[in-house]
């Protein structure tokens, strides 16, 4: 029976060995450089943090076989910003895992994390450890603004640093693309309430009223409901000639299936929360032919020369890759070439010339050849739109052969 | 569109959703009427019913939109999915009752509404855990006829919807006056003492109002499936709040108050994303419940308050 | 609170629990000089965040049992009030007006390229108190509509409310940056040096605060408020009836429970220095909740208890635990366990804490309610003095007011097409007794429930010695003297008898919220004073209740029970007492007992009006009585007249047997001739 002497007993216990037991990297393994993954692996993102993960830990596996950096093996460490009480990725719990990462000694740099606003509460954390991060999908552009930079980057030098171009690219270029390309006139924009998607929306937006797009409303769906057919029905009445919708696939899928029954010849538009394998499996053909999406890097994906990295990386994880995959894989290779490059010129290897390396670094990757800028920007930004067409001779739940690369949207 | 055929696609879409929550919110007002207890685990049998259909159909061999039917093979299928549905989630609710919310019936103070929320995040995380969190694409055997009404559209799916919730609705209304079960069901809602002073089973009703209840949310997750051909984990809170939000309003333990209700707040759903916006639909939703349960806590049709102590 | 002592026993485990304090508090303050992990440090300042959520949940749900499902809008409204005025959202035009709140350095003049601007900087330390006051106007403001909602009602409308915070700060995004959530909170000052980003000040903090709001806790559980909380939970009629007021204890359950909220979104955002909507979701409610009914609901330290585990469990220990569960699932080849993810399944293990806690545990892991101290021996044993009062000489005199005590003139009731009082009259004079009898169902619980205000007249007047109660709210009634029992005995079931008796004197009180956390003197003198008018009232009954003084109600006999009943109202100084069915259920010995009670009340000049059934008591004690039937007043006058009347013994025992009566009646009467 559980009595209040033994509740006490069993926590004074606990806390004794939390206290004097669990500190961590005490030992000093002076070979082993280890690279932090932190990511959302609980909750509603938790599958695209798996592949992400994986594609780290495959540029991880493989340096370590090809013994890249002689003497040196890289540990990946994984740090998970989802809790369970928020469903979903947490501010609150990635302070806390960036705490966690700049206390041990051992962790040189990581990749991470997904999602911008953990982002927003590890910057300044990681900037007083002075902890370099490649996050593989977070696009809020704030984040490495100069105007923040008093926020985000309190101690001055970038950490925060991307191997995906961020928002305020990915939707004023696609406005750019819709105009020019495919010569809309009139648009409805949604978003999903979620902070990437209303970002995401807010630049389209702006860049669309810009060249001339007529905005016919805008409104942000709630990601729980089930039914749109209110505000598609009213799309319809307005008679747009597109819509776009900046938000991930949990209300993405929906959107997908019902915009297809109400607006059928409607031109339908996303960010790269609509390009992945859960909307083709979520919605499914018909409904998501013709859907546009864009990708914040260089077109990668059906490049015959990734197709052999594609194979692998399916063989080996028995899922096919999606784009933050390769990105995430990107960024390990960034951090493992600049531990290489600090080895071969003899200089020390820790977290601050890590970061600098990270830097002034230039470094081939699968998505060609990525360089940041001072603020820890890609120097080479770059959109592209796909649109998804069916090809019934690849499996229809695979982004790489449904996503037809369409071209580069054109740049603000 | 002109605004006529935009206020009845409106409607229609109005319509079609507040039959879903009438399904639902029937079997809310069931278990209250006779146990006074706000079963929070009623939505996500709600869900767990749309996997089930899923499954089922799947076995069936139909995998999205490949498979069309029509006729009698799409009668049948249908009658295979709601059965075979109907009766696990009702199962379901049977069990959840009898081994878990019989033990907490008669404590007093919040222990069985407690009880019911633990139940309700229980199920939600074993779909979570074995299903993933992504939306389904969920079977779709039914052709894609429609018939125009000016500019509005009205679907084969939405005739279907009504017409099953009305077959539904009638026969629990027919079950509820005219057995000798659901005589017992409305005497023990009364009176629990009297009723089993008169020789009802008391459990045995209790039992009977959680099945029925329960297949008439995993009905209700059936249709859910085929009309949106999507499911996912998440989809019975928010159904949930708005059927439960229908119930209140209809009236409580008031069978035709919560079909009615159900209608009402569809309707409201729809407009109010026409003419207001989505993103305010939830407050709208929940000012309703709000004000109804302050001013009016007998709901439109009900007659007594649910104020006893 | 403990009358009974048991000399060894208490000082020790008193010195236990200061022992226990010490050591735990030492372990707090040098803990982020030992464990150097920064993270760690972090974990146990959002655990020490989450404690303080789930004490201010405590007050509402475990206090005042007030199922709260939609708390975290508090967290989040204290939250985006420091948020708002601690970053750049909101920049208004920069005005003279402004200066001297610039001077006081709560805004400062700004300038990004433009016209100036205000920026608003609000201190940590100033944002704390005042979030809280935000925060409970919100409580109240969100409180108020369930006032007369049952609990499962108040339930859902509370979790309306929740949902609605959330989505009005997504959705007024020029104020809280929507989606996006708030950039730029500054953090915490310190004698001019900021927090920055180590956990350490911030872990301090969060524990000062966690032993703030328990101190604030305790004492608010121990005082006069506590107990009116407690009662209101464990059944709102009889609380109302012995004065409680439950409107203005339930809003202060929500104000100050959403107070305890408010600061700590104040603390929370201060240390993370971002707030998004998404942080203040229905499942922060839930977490919440499932905390308070897993640490015990209404045990301050059970709370704290169950914060620690489940925060600490998700954030710190789990990862650790999920590895061991899988080595042990592969050593002993279960594949399940050897791939679950406890992390993942954090939710699911807490539905199942829920429904296991309620089916198996419900106090949770530490009782709010102690052991109670059994009777020894001799207390079991001992022989039941039979009579009158003890002591009664410790109770003062009851002065009966002039005139009459009570007039009721012309009072109907009615239920829908039901008439259940119809135009009655019933005089009460000043320390007498009447008795009302009546057939089941002739109204008379009905009078004394619009006498108390639980039912609403439809005409009529109803005098306390000469002033109008009929109207008035019951705890009012019973403020200006009128206290009652009931029928079927409504006795607060989870508490002592003492607690039930002190509770009489809920309106003789004066100490408040603020009086019950400072607890000077003056309160001190009150509750002193209290508990001995306690005792004396208890101590009437003899050895009876005295030696139970902090034994649970539910313990007791039925007559005990309807004993303590008595002494609850009693303790209230009642000018009237009215007593339904005071010696229902007793044997023939105990009526005979307590008739000689209440007689002895009546000698101490209380007026008592009383509903009986058993003509002996009535005969014994009642000057007049008064007989209703089907809603009328049939008869009235001395008992002896009023057992011989025609209209009497036909209503209770029909025409035939009226006759019957009469006829023996005349033929006794022609024997003794």
């Amino acid at each position: 029976m559980i009595t209040r002497r033994s509740a006490f007993k069993v926590a004074a216990g606990v806390a004794a060995t939390a206290t004097f037991g669990a500190t961590q990297g005490a030992q000093a393994a002076d070979k082993v450089v280890k690279i932090a993954l932190e990511m959302s692996f609980t909750g509603s993102d938790a599958t695209s943090a798996v592949r992400a993960a994986q594609g780290a830990q495959m540029a991880i596996d493989e340096a370590n076989a090809a013994k890249t950096v002689p003497g040196y093996k890289f540990e990946s460490v994984k740090f998970d910003d989802g809790t369970a009480t928020a469903g979903q990725y947490d501010p609150a719990q990635g302070a806390t895992n960036a705490r966690k990462m700049v206390s041990d000694k051992d962790i040189l740099a990581s990749v991470g994390p997904q999602m911008s606003g953990v982002g927003k509460a590890m910057a300044p954390i990681l900037s007083a450890g002075n902890l370099a991060t490649i996050t593989p999908s977070s696009t809020n552009p704030d984040i490495t603004d100069p105007k923040f930079a008093a926020q985000f980057k309190p101690q001055g030098k970038a950490i925060y640093f991307r191997t995906v171009a961020t928002d305020a690219y990915q939707g004023p270029n696609m406005a750019n693309y819709m105009a020019e390309t495919l010569k809309i006139k009139s648009i409805y924009v949604l978003d999903d309430s979620g902070a990437y998607g209303v970002g995401l929306a807010d630049a389209f937006q702006g860049q669309a009223e810009k060249k001339g797009i007529k905005i016919l409303g805008r409104d942000k769906l709630d990601p729980k409901a089930a039914d749109y057919s209110a505000i598609l029905t009213k799309i319809k009445s307005l008679n747009a000639d597109a819509i776009y919708y900046g938000g991930v696939g949990q209300a993405g899928v929906k959107i997908c299936k019902q915009a297809y029954d109400i607006i059928p010849k409607t031109i339908k538009a996303g960010g790269d929360g609509m390009f992945g394998a859960d909307l083709l499996t979520g919605a499914g053909f018909p409904a998501v032919e013709g859907w546009y999406a864009t990708q914040a890097s260089p077109h990668v994906v059906d490049d015959p020369k990734l197709a052999k990295w594609s194979k692998k990386y399916t063989d080996l994880y028995k899922m096919g890759p999606d784009d933050y995959t390769v990105t995430s894989y990107d960024a390990t290779v960034i951090i493992i070439d600049a531990v290489k490059s600090l080895h071969a010129a003899g200089k020390p290897i820790n977290r601050d010339t890590v970061r600098d390396a990270i830097q002034a670094s230039k470094t081939p990757t699968l998505q060609g050849t990525v360089s940041f800028d001072a603020n820890g920007d890609l120097v080479n930004k770059v959109i592209s739109v796909y649109q998804i067409t069916k090809d019934t001779t690849k499996p229809l739940d695979d982004p790489s052969s449904q996503y037809k690369y369409m071209g580069v949207a054109p740049m603000v | 569109m002109t605004t006529t055929d935009l206020l009845l696609q409106q409607t229609i879409n109005g319509l079609s959703l507040g039959a879903m929550y009438s399904l639902l919110a029937l079997g809310f007002t069931l278990v209250y009427g006779i146990l006074e207890l706000i079963n929070f685990s009623h939505f996500n049998i709600f869900m767990v019913g749309s996997f089930v259909a899923m499954m089922v159909l799947q076995a069936l061999g139909i995998e999205g939109q490949s498979v069309i039917l029509t006729g009698l093979p799409l009668i049948g299928t249908l009658l295979a999915a709601f059965l075979a549905t109907m009766l696990v989630t009702g199962l379901l609710g049977v069990g959840i009752e009898r081994f878990l919310l019989r033990r907490v019936r008669y404590v007093k103070g919040p222990a069985a509404m407690i009880t019911t929320i633990g139940v309700s995040y229980i199920l939600l995380n074993v779909v979570l855990l074995t299903a993933g969190a992504d939306g389904k694409n969920f079977p779709d055997p039914l052709p894609p006829i429609q018939f125009a009404i000016g500019d509005a559209v009205l679907r084969l799916r939405e005739i279907m919807i009504w017409v099953i919730a009305i077959v539904l609705m009638g026969g629990l209304t027919w079950f509820v006056g005219f057995t000798r079960m659901g005589k017992a069901m409305r005497a023990t809602a009364q009176d629990p003492e009297a009723a089993r002073m008169m020789g009802v089973e008391v459990d045995r009703v209790i039992m009977m109002a959680f099945f029925l209840g329960s297949a008439l949310a995993g009905a209700g997750g059936v249709i859910f499936g085929l009309y949106y051909n999507y499911t996912s984990a998440a989809v019975g809170f928010n159904a949930g709040l708005r059927a439960f939000t229908a119930a209140v309003l209809g009236g409580i333990g008031n069978v035709p108050g919560a079909m009615i209700g159900g209608l009402i707040i569809g309707v409201i759903e729809a407009m109010g994303g026409q003419f207001i916006a989505t993103e305010w639909t939830d407050v709208i939703i929940f000012s309703i419940l709000v004000l109804v349960l302050v001013f009016r806590p007998a709901g439109l049709l009900g007659r007594v308050a649910p104020n006893k102590s | 609170m403990s009358v009974t002592t048991h000399p060894s026993a208490s000082l020790s485990a008193a010195q236990k629990k200061k022992l226990g304090l010490f050591l735990l508090t030492l372990f707090i303050l040098i803990f982020p000089y030992v464990h150097d992990n920064d993270g760690d440090i972090d974990s146990m300042a959002n655990a020490a965040a989450y404690a303080t959520l789930a004490l201010g949940l405590n007050i509402v749900v475990g206090f005042a049992g007030l199922l709260d499902l939609g708390y975290a809008a508090f967290f989040a409204i204290g939250a985006y009030y420091y948020g708002i005025l601690t970053s750049f959202q909101v920049m208004p035009l920069w005005s003279p007006g402004w200066a001297p709140l610039a001077a006081l350095g709560l805004v400062e003049k700004m300038n990004q390229g433009g016209p100036d601007l205000v920026h608003f900087t609000l201190s940590f330390w100033i944002a704390l108190p005042t979030a809280a006051l935000v925060a409970a106007f919100f409580g109240v403001l969100f409180g108020a509509p369930t006032l007369r909602l049952r609990g499962d009602y108040l339930a859902i409308v509370t979790l309306g409310f929740g949902e609605i915070v959330p989505i009005v700060a997504r959705n007024v995004d020029s104020v809280t940056n929507g989606a996006a959530g708030l950039n730029g909170v500054q953090a915490p000052h310190l004698f001019g040096s900021s927090f920055g980003v180590s956990a350490t000040p911030y872990y301090y903090v969060g524990m000062a605060l966690v032993a703030l709001l328990i101190f604030i806790s305790i004492r608010l559980r121990d005082s006069r408020i506590g107990r009116a909380w407690m009662a209101l939970r464990e059944d709102e009629t009889a609380a109302s009836a012995m004065g409680v007021n439950l409107v203005r204890l339930k809003l202060l359950a929500f104000a100050i429970g959403a107070a305890f909220a408010g600061m700590t979104g104040v603390f929370f955002v201060a240390k993370l220095q971002t707030a998004t909507p998404e942080m203040f979701g229905f499942p922060v409610s839930t977490m919440v909740l499932v905390m308070v009914v897993f640490g015990g609901m209404g045990s301050v330290w059970g709370v704290v208890l169950g914060a620690a585990i489940l925060q600490l469990l998700q954030s710190w220990f789990l990862k650790d635990m999920s590895g061991w569960v899988n080595a042990f699932g592969d050593m002993i080849g279960v594949q399940w366990l050897a791939h679950v993810d406890l992390v993942q399944s954090m939710e699911l293990i807490f539905g199942i804490i829920l429904v296991v806690m309620m089916l198996f545990r419900r106090d949770g892991l530490i009782p709010a309610r102690r052991k109670q101290p059994l009777l020894n021996f001799e207390q079991q044993h001992a022989e039941v003095r039979r009579g009158g009062f003890v002591g009664l000489d410790r109770i003062p005199k009851w002065q009966p007011g002039r005139g009459n005590a009570l007039e009721v003139r012309g009072v109907t009731v009615k239920f829908g097409g039901l008439t259940a009082l119809n135009k009655v009259d019933i005089t009460v004079p000043a320390g007498g007794v009447v008795a009302v009898i009546g057939p089941n169902g002739s109204g008379k619980s009905t009078l004394f429930n619009v006498i108390t205000g639980l039912v609403h007249a439809d005409g009529g007047s109803i005098k306390l010695e000469g002033a109008e109660i009929l109207g008035l709210a019951p705890h009012k009634v019973l403020e200006q003297g009128v206290a009652r029992t009931f029928q079927n005995i409504r006795l607060f079931p989870n508490l002592t008898v003492l607690e039930n008796v002190l509770i009489g004197q809920h309106t003789r009180l004066r100490t408040g919220a603020i009086a019950a956390v400072l607890r000077l003197a003056g309160t001190r003198a009150e509750e002193a004073r209290a508990l001995r008018w306690a005792m004396d009232i208890i101590g009437l009954f003899g050895n009876r209740l005295t030696p139970r003084a902090n034994q649970i109600v539910t313990g007791l006999s039925y007559a005990n029970r309807r004993r303590v009943e008595i002494a609850r109202a009693l303790a209230s100084r009642p000018k009237i007492l009215l007593l339904d069915e005071p010696t229902a259920g007793m044997n023939p010995a105990e009526t005979l007992e307590l008739a000689e009670q209440i007689k002895s009340l009546h000698e101490l000049g209380l007026t008592i009006l009383l509903i009986e059934h058993k003509l002996d008591v009535v005969t014994t004690l009642a000057s007049t009585v008064v007989v209703l039937d089907h809603g009328d007043k049939i008869a009235e006058g001395k008992p002896e007249d009023v057992r011989r009347n025609d209209e009497v013994l036909t209503a209770y025992l029909g025409r035939a047997v009226r006759e019957a009566v009469k006829a023996e009646a005349l033929a006794e009467s022609a024997n003794v001739v």
